[in-house]
C-alpha cells in the first residue's frame, strides 16, 4: 500500500527535490535563488499556456518518455529486477531521443545525437552496477538488496563509477553536453512547449528520483546510511556542477569508457576473486 | 515418418512448381507452405523424446555420388570462372573427401537424430521460411526474367527448405557435410541469380568462403575417424576426450564460416545484391542459422578453455559487428551486420552450455528469425513499391505508407525492447554472463562486450527509426499508396507470430507478468489512446529551431570507424580464431 502511495507521489517528490536543489545551488553561488516550490509554479504556468505542437508523434513521444520513466521508478520502488529496470530505463530515454529526431530542428537533432552518445557512456556502468549486486546477493532483485546489510565497503570503486553516472543523468556539469543550454539550447527538448514541455520537465524530476533510489541501494537495509549517502552525494553533485566546466562529448565518452568502466570492472573482479 | 515427409516433400514441391503456370504455381506454393508448417507443428506437438532413424545403405552410396558430383561441379565453376580460390578449395575438398572414404570403417550410430533443437529448427525453417517463399511469389513477379527462371527461383527456395530440414536432423557428419555443401550451392545459385557482374562476383565469394567451412568439416571428419573411430555426432560428443578437441574446433570453424562471423562476414554482406527474399531467407530461416545450431549441437562437448574461448570470440564479434554497423547507411548492410552480431552472440551463449544459456540461445534463434524476416520483407517492399534503398531516403515514408512504417517499427522494436523475445533472450544472456564471473574473468570481458554491443545495436536500430518518424506535414495524404496484398498478409503473419511469442513468454513465466505487460502497454496501447483523445484539437506550429532561418538537410547520425579500427577488428578476430587452435593443441 505504502509503495503505491510512494509511486503516485514520485513526481511530486522529484519536483521538491529539484526545487530544493535550485535553492542549494543558488546559495553556493551566493544568490538568493528561486522559492522551493518554483518547479510547481512553472508547472501551473506551462499548463495554462495554449497547446502548440510541431507534430503529434513528437508530442506523444515526449509524454511517453515521462510515462515510461514513471514505470521505471515504479518498478524500482516495488523492488523489481535491477537489470530489467536498467533496460527499461534505456527504453524510456529512447522515447525522448525518438521525439527529438521526429522534428526538423537542428538543435533537437544535435541534442538527440548527444543523448545517444551518452547512452554508450553510461549504459555499461549501469549493467555492471546490476551485475555487482547480482554477485553479492545471487539475484537481480532489488528487494534482496534492501534486505541485506550495506555493501558499500566492497563496492567502493563501483560507487565512484556510479557518481559519474549520477552527474551525467542529472545533466550536471562537467557531463551535461547533451543538454548544454548555451550551445544547443536544451538539445532534445528544445521543440517542446506548453503542456508537453511540462511532461518532459517532469520526466527530469523522475530521473532525480530514479538516480537517488539507485544510489540508496549502496546502503542496503541501513536507512541511516542511506540518508547520509543521499545528503553527501546531493551536495557533492551540486558542488561539482558549480565548480567544473563542461567537457566535450568525445571527452565525456573517453572518460566514461576509460575511467568509470575500468573502476566498475575492477570492482567486479575484486568481488569475484579477492 | 513425419521427418521423412519434411525432408522429401519440399524436393517434390520444388519439381512441381518448376513447370507450373503462374496461377497454379501460386496456389501450389501456398498449399505446400501451409502443409510444411502444419507438419512441423504436428512434429513438435507429438514428439517428446529424441527420435532415431537409419537410412538404407543404397542411400549412402547415392549420397557419395552427390558429394562427388557437387565437388566436381564446384571445381568446374572455379575453373570456368577462373577463380583460383574456388577451384583450389574444391580440389582440396576432393582430396580430403577421398581420404575420408579411404579410412572409412567407423562405428556407426543412427543417421537421423531428431532432438528438441531439431524440432525448433523445423519450426524456424518451415514457418518463417515458408512465409518468405509466399512473399517471393509476388516479389519475383515484378522482375524481368523468363517464366522458367522465375519458377526456378521458387523451386530453389523449396529445395533449400528441404535441405535445411534434412540438415537439422542428421547425426552423420558425412551426410552433414553433403547438406552443408548443398546449402552452399543454394546460396551460390540464389546470390548469383541476377547474373550481372557484381552478382556473379559476390556469388563466387560466397562459394569460396563457404567452402572453407566444407574443408573444415572434412578435416573434422577425418580426425574424428582416425582418433575416435566414428562419424556420428552423438558418439563423437559422448566419447569426447578433452585432451583432443580438434574435430570439435574444426566443426566450430565451419559454424563461424556459415554464421559469417568476422573475419568471414564478407560473403553474407555480399549476398545483398540478390533479390531481397534471398537475403530474407538466408538471414532468418536458413543458411546462417546453421551456425548457432551447430554450436548448440556441439555444446555438450565443450568445456573449460574451448567454451570460454568461443564465448569470448562470439561476444567480441557481437561488439565489433555492431560497431561497424553504426557507420553504414545502406539498409541491407545495417540489417546484415546486425545479423552477424546476433548470430555470434547466439554462438557465444550456446558455447557456455548451461541450461539457461542454451535456452537463451534458442529463444534468440526463434525470435531473431521472425524479426529479421519481417524487416527484410519491408526492405523488399520499400524497394519494389517506393524505390528506396538507403536509410537516409526513407524520410517521410510516414506520408506514403503508415503500414510499412508500422512494420518497420515493430520489427526493430521486437529486436530490442521488452516484452519481445529477443529482449528476453538477451536478458537471460546477461544473467548467464553475470553468473559466470566467479568462475572465470573471461565472463567479465564477455559481459562488457555484450553490454557495449547491445547499446550499439539499440542505437543502430533507432538510427533507422528516427528517419521513419520524420513527417512532412505539408504532404498530407496525397502520396498515400497501398502495398500489394501478398506483402501485407506475409508481414502480418510474421507480426502475429511475434505477438504469439509474447503470449508464449507470459505462459512460460520467463518473466513476471508486469514486466511483460507494462512495456507492452507503453509501446502499444498508451500512444494509441493519447493520439485518439488528446491531439485532435491541438494547434500546429512550425519548428522553433531557435530562430534559425537557414534551410538545413538533416541526415542520420553516423559513427565513423576509421580504417585503423577496422583493421584492428580483423586482426583481433584472426588472433581469436588462431588461439582456438593453439589453445586446443596445448
Amino acid at each position: 500500500m505504502i509503495e503505491i502511495l510512494l509511486i503516485l507521489l514520485a513526481p511530486v517528490a522529484g519536483g521538491l527535490l529539484y526545487g530544493f536543489e535550485r535553492v542549494v545551488r543558488a546559495r553556493m553561488q551566493n544568490r538568493q535563488g528561486p522559492p522551493l516550490l518554483q518547479p510547481f509554479y512553472d508547472m501551473m504556468k506551462l499548463i495554462d499556456k495554449q497547446t502548440l505542437i510541431v507534430n503529434p508523434t513528437h508530442a506523444l513521444l515526449g509524454v511517453m518518455h515521462f510515462v515510461a520513466l514513471w514505470a521505471v521508478v515504479a518498478f524500482t520502488i516495488m523492488g523489481g529486477n535491477l537489470l530489467y529496470i536498467v533496460f527499461l530505463h534505456l527504453l524510456a530515454s529512447l522515447f525522448l531521443v525518438l521525439a527529438a529526431f521526429s522534428v526538423k530542428s537542428i538543435f533537437s537533432h544535435l541534442g538527440a545525437n548527444r543523448e545517444l552518445l551518452s547512452m554508450i557512456a553510461y549504459e555499461p556502468i549501469l549493467v555492471m552496477f546490476a551485475v555487482a549486486f547480482y554477485m553479492l546477493n545471487g539475484s537481480f532483485s532489488i528487494d534482496a538488496v534492501r534486505a541485506n546489510p550495506s555493501a558499500l565497503g566492497s563496492l567502493l570503486f563501483l560507487f565512484l563509477a556510479f557518481l559519474f553516472v549520477v552527474q551525467l543523468k542529472l545533466k550536471k556539469s562537467p557531463f551535461d553536453a547533451a543538454k548544454a543550454h548555451q550551445e544547443i539550447v536544451g538539445g532534445a527538448e528544445v521543440e517542446f512547449s506548453g503542456l508537453f514541455f511540462e511532461f518532459v520537465y517532469m520526466a527530469l524530476w523522475l530521473e532525480y528520483v530514479f538516480v537517488y533510489l539507485l544510489l540508496m541501494l549502496f546502503a542496503g537495509d541501513n536507512i541511516l546510511l542511506g540518508g547520509i549517502l543521499f545528503c553527501v552525494v546531493f551536495l557533492l553533485v551540486n558542488l561539482v556542477d558549480n565548480a567544473t566546466a563542461r567537457v566535450r562529448m568525445e571527452h565525456l565518452i573517453k572518460i566514461f569508457l576509460g575511467i568509470a568502466v575500468s573502476l566498475a570492472a575492477l570492482n567486479l573482479l575484486g568481488l569475484a576473486y579477492v | 515418418m513425419l521427418t521423412q515427409i519434411l525432408i522429401l516433400s519440399p524436393l517434390l514441391f520444388a519439381l512441381a512448381v518448376l513447370f507450373a503456370g503462374v496461377r497454379l504455381r501460386n496456389i501450389l506454393t501456398v498449399v505446400f507452405v501451409v502443409f510444411l508448417a502444419g507438419v512441423s507443428l504436428v512434429h513438435l506437438l507429438f514428439i517428446n523424446e529424441p527420435l532415431r532413424y537409419d537410412l538404407p545403405h543404397e542411400l549412402h552410396t547415392l549420397f557419395f555420388f552427390f558429394d562427388a558430383l557437387l565437388l566436381l561441379f564446384f571445381l568446374y565453376v572455379g575453373i570456368a570462372k577462373k577463380d583460383p580460390l574456388v577451384a583450389s578449395l574444391a580440389a582440396s575438398q576432393i582430396v580430403l573427401y577421398a581420404a575420408v572414404k579411404f579410412v572409412n570403417g567407423a562405428v556407426g550410430s543412427s543417421d537421423l537424430l531428431i532432438d528438441n533443437t531439431s524440432l525448433m529448427m523445423y519450426l524456424i525453417v518451415n514457418i518463417v521460411g515458408g512465409i518468405i517463399v509466399i512473399y517471393s511469389l509476388k516479389y519475383i513477379e515484378s522482375e524481368e526474367f523468363s517464366r522458367l527462371k522465375k519458377n526456378g527461383f521458387i523451386a530453389v527456395l523449396f529445395f533449400f527448405l528441404g535441405v535445411m530440414n534434412f540438415l537439422v536432423g542428421t547425426n552423420n557428419i558425412e551426410i552433414f557435410f553433403l547438406l552443408f555443401e548443398l546449402t552452399t550451392l543454394c546460396s551460390y545459385i540464389l546470390i548469383g541469380y541476377r547474373k550481372d557482374t557484381i552478382s556473379t562476383q559476390n556469388a563466387l565469394r560466397a562459394l569460396w568462403m563457404n567452402q572453407i567451412g566444407g574443408v573444415a568439416i572434412l578435416a573434422a571428419l577425418l580426425l574424428a575417424l582416425v582418433s575416435y573411430k566414428t562419424l556420428s555426432f552423438d558418439l563423437l560428443i559422448a566419447n569426447i576426450d578433452t585432451a583432443y578437441l580438434f574435430p570439435i574446433v574444426f566443426l566450430l570453424l565451419a559454424a563461424f564460416v556459415k554464421g559469417a562471423a568476422i573475419p568471414f562476414e564478407k560473403w553474407l554482406l555480399g549476398a545483398m545484391v540478390a533479390p531481397t527474399p534471398v537475403s530474407a531467407i538466408l538471414h532468418s530461416a536458413t543458411m546462417v542459422k546453421i551456425a548457432p545450431f551447430l554450436v548448440l549441437k556441439l555444446s555438450p562437448a565443450m568445456s573449460g578453455f574451448l567454451s570460454e574461448a568461443v564465448m569470448l570470440f562470439g561476444t567480441f564479434v557481437f561488439f565489433a559487428a555492431s560497431l561497424l554497423a553504426l557507420s553504414k547507411n545502406y539498409f541491407k548492410e545495417i540489417l546484415g551486420l546486425s545479423t552477424i552480431a546476433l548470430l555470434s552472440f547466439m554462438m557465444a551463449l550456446a558455447a557456455i552450455g548451461t541450461q539457461e544459456a542454451i535456452l537463451a540461445a534458442s529463444i534468440l534463434m526463434v525470435f531473431h528469425a521472425l524479426s529479421k524476416a519481417l524487416l527484410f520483407l519491408q526492405l523488399g517492399i520499400l524497394e519494389k513499391e517506393f524505390h528506396l534503398k538507403y536509410v537516409n531516403d526513407i524520410e517521410s515514408l510516414m506520408s506514403y505508407s503508415p503500414l510499412v512504417v508500422f512494420f518497420i517499427v515493430f520489427g526493430f522494436a521486437s529486436l530490442t525492447l521488452p516484452p519481445f523475445g529477443v529482449f528476453i533472450g538477451k536478458f537471460m544472456a546477461f544473467e548467464s554472463f553475470a553468473a559466470g564471473i566467479q568462475e572465470s574473468p573471461v565472463f567479465l570481458a564477455a559481459l562488457l562486450f555484450s553490454a557495449l554491443g547491445s547499446v550499439f545495436l539499440t542505437i543502430l536500430y533507432f538510427k533507422v527509426l528516427t528517419k521513419v518518424f520524420v513527417r512532412d506535414m505539408s504532404l498530407g495524404d496525397s502520396k498515400r499508396k497501398e502495398i500489394a496484398c501478398t506483402y501485407k498478409i506475409t508481414s502480418w503473419a510474421l507480426s502475429v507470430l511475434l505477438g504469439v511469442g509474447i503470449v508464449w513468454s507470459l505462459a512460460q513465466r520467463l518473466f513476471g507478468m508486469w514486466e511483460i505487460l507494462i512495456p507492452a502497454l507503453l509501446i502499444g496501447v498508451v500512444p494509441l489512446l493519447l493520439y485518439v483523445f488528446v491531439l485532435q484539437n491541438a494547434q500546429r506550429v512550425k519548428e522553433y529551431n531557435c530562430g534559425e532561418k537557414e534551410e538545413v538537410v538533416l541526415n542520420m547520425y553516423y559513427l565513423h570507424t576509421p580504417s585503423a579500427v577496422q583493421k584492428t577488428i580483423l586482426i583481433l578476430s584472426l588472433v581469436f580464431l588462431g588461439s582456438l587452435f593453439v589453445g586446443v593443441a596445448l
